[in-house]
């Protein structure tokens, strides 16, 4: 330790030029006490704000990266059930993980047929803005109560403000039974 | 650049005569002994950022809490970090804060004219006991719920108002929802709003008074 004289921890820049300059030893370049304890602390500080900073951002960043944990291929029922030139609505649970919380929703999707054997499935909620649609057998078409939108039976806008058709779900039947999947 | 904004800042707000009185105060020669009272300051900061953070995903529901700690712990990225710096940075605290009080006593810092900061120091002692007891609950587990059970009979045996001590504290005869929520709601808005002011003032009355010179021998 060096020792201190004169200034006991006083307010001065000055370096602690306490120790004997050494022989040829170049006195302006020499960086003092304070400065040196100044940045000292300040990388020290900088080095526990990061340690905890930057693991803070993934912290904080982590559910944004997380799969909505949803099932891939959902049932819907038999298929043997569905006739053709109509609209069957089919339900279905659907289980959603988001973080600690598991919730179930309830997934309703017409499902039509021309030959019983290629089936197509679409979300009955409006591409407007969300609105649940509904198929009248007497005209052919889905409405949505909302503002008014018709689609045709594939989906498709005839009517009113959606800015694209209804959703498609990808569609297989395995062993009689009905699946769908969000593509 | 930076010397100039300081200058325009200083200007109009004084901030190198602060930082001059804080920072560059004049101090006798001491010791290690003497920054224990920064290093719990240190803690303290370290269990507000770390408590901060674990806020956004902990819920105070006796359905939820659990699971959201669980999540913290087990899923999140880096949340095994927070949250042990947290766990341990609590214990760090009492164990800091104590041997900090340790050093007054001996070197007698706490004499004429700094009773009220040692008063003041007082109150942060059972602050952070206190902190330590309501966040013992939160991760509603096993551990969590007996402890509390010990603690709040503890608090029973009061004299006179034991009975009533206790139920206020646990918001009724057993340990709840409503206990959980409100052992959540002291452990991060109650006791941290009195903990800062109380910190402002306990160093306040460290700055104003000037720090005390290791005892000299017949003192
Ligand atoms: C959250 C808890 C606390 C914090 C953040 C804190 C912080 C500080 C700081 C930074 C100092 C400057 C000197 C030093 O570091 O030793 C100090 C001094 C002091 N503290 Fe604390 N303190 C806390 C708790 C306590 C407790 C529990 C007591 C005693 C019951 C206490 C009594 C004092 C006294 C009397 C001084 C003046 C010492 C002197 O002038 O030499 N403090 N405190
Ligand atoms: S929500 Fe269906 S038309 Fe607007």
């Amino acid at each position: 330790m060096v020792e201190e004289k004169g200034h006991p921890n006083g307010i001065d820049e000055q370096p602690a030029t306490d120790a004997k300059p050494k022989a040829g030893e170049d006195l302006d370049h020499r960086v003092s006490r304070r400065k040196l304890l100044v940045t000292g602390v300040g990388v020290m500080s900088g080095a526990i704000a990061a340690t905890v900073g930057v693991p803070a951002i993934f912290y904080v960043a982590g559910p944004a990266q997380e799969q909505g944990g949803e099932q891939d291929w959902i049932r819907l029922g038999t298929a043997s059930s569905i006739e053709t030139g109509t609209q069957t609505l089919m339900k279905a649970t659907v289980e959603r993980r988001a973080g600690y919380l598991t919730t179930t929703e309830e997934l309703s999707v017409f499902v039509s047929t021309e030959n019983g054997a290629d089936f197509v499935a679409l979300s009955n909620i409006c591409t407007h803005l969300g609105c649940r649609v509904r198929w009248v057998d007497d005209q052919n078409a889905f409405f949505c109560p909302c503002h008014n939108a018709v689609f045709g039976p594939d989906g498709t806008v005839l009517e009113g403000p959606p800015p694209r058709p209804l959703d498609r779900f990808e569609t297989k039947v395995e062993d009689g039974q009905i699946f769908i999947r969000r593509t | 650049m930076a010397t100039r904004f300081g200058d325009w800042l200083n200007e109009r707000s004084g901030w190198r005569a602060a930082y001059t009185m804080v920072f560059l105060r004049k101090i006798p020669k001491i010791n290690w002994a003497y920054t224990l009272g920064s290093a719990t300051l240190f803690a303290m900061i370290i269990q507000i950022v770390t408590g901060i953070l674990l806020t956004l995903y902990y819920v105070p529901d006796p359905q939820l809490a659990y699971a959201s700690v669980g999540y913290i712990t087990n899923e999140l990225p880096f949340g095994w970090l927070i949250r042990g710096l947290h766990h341990w940075g609590a214990s760090a605290m009492v164990l800091l804060v104590v041997l900090h009080m340790v050093r007054v006593i001996i070197y007698g810092a706490y004499k004429y004219p700094r009773e009220f900061t040692w008063i003041t120091g007082v109150a942060l002692l059972l602050l952070t006991f206190s902190f330590g007891f309501t966040g013992y609950l939160l991760p509603w587990d096993q551990r969590a719920y007996w402890a509390t059970v010990v603690g709040t009979q503890i608090g029973e045996v009061t004299p006179v108002v034991g009975d009533t001590l206790r139920a206020v504290m646990l918001g009724g005869e057993e340990i709840s929802g409503l206990t959980l929520s409100r052992f959540y709601g002291a452990h991060v808005w109650v006791l941290p709003s009195v903990l800062l002011l109380l910190v402002g003032i306990h160093i306040y009355l460290v700055i104003r008074n000037g720090i005390t010179s290791v005892p000299k021998r017949g003192e």
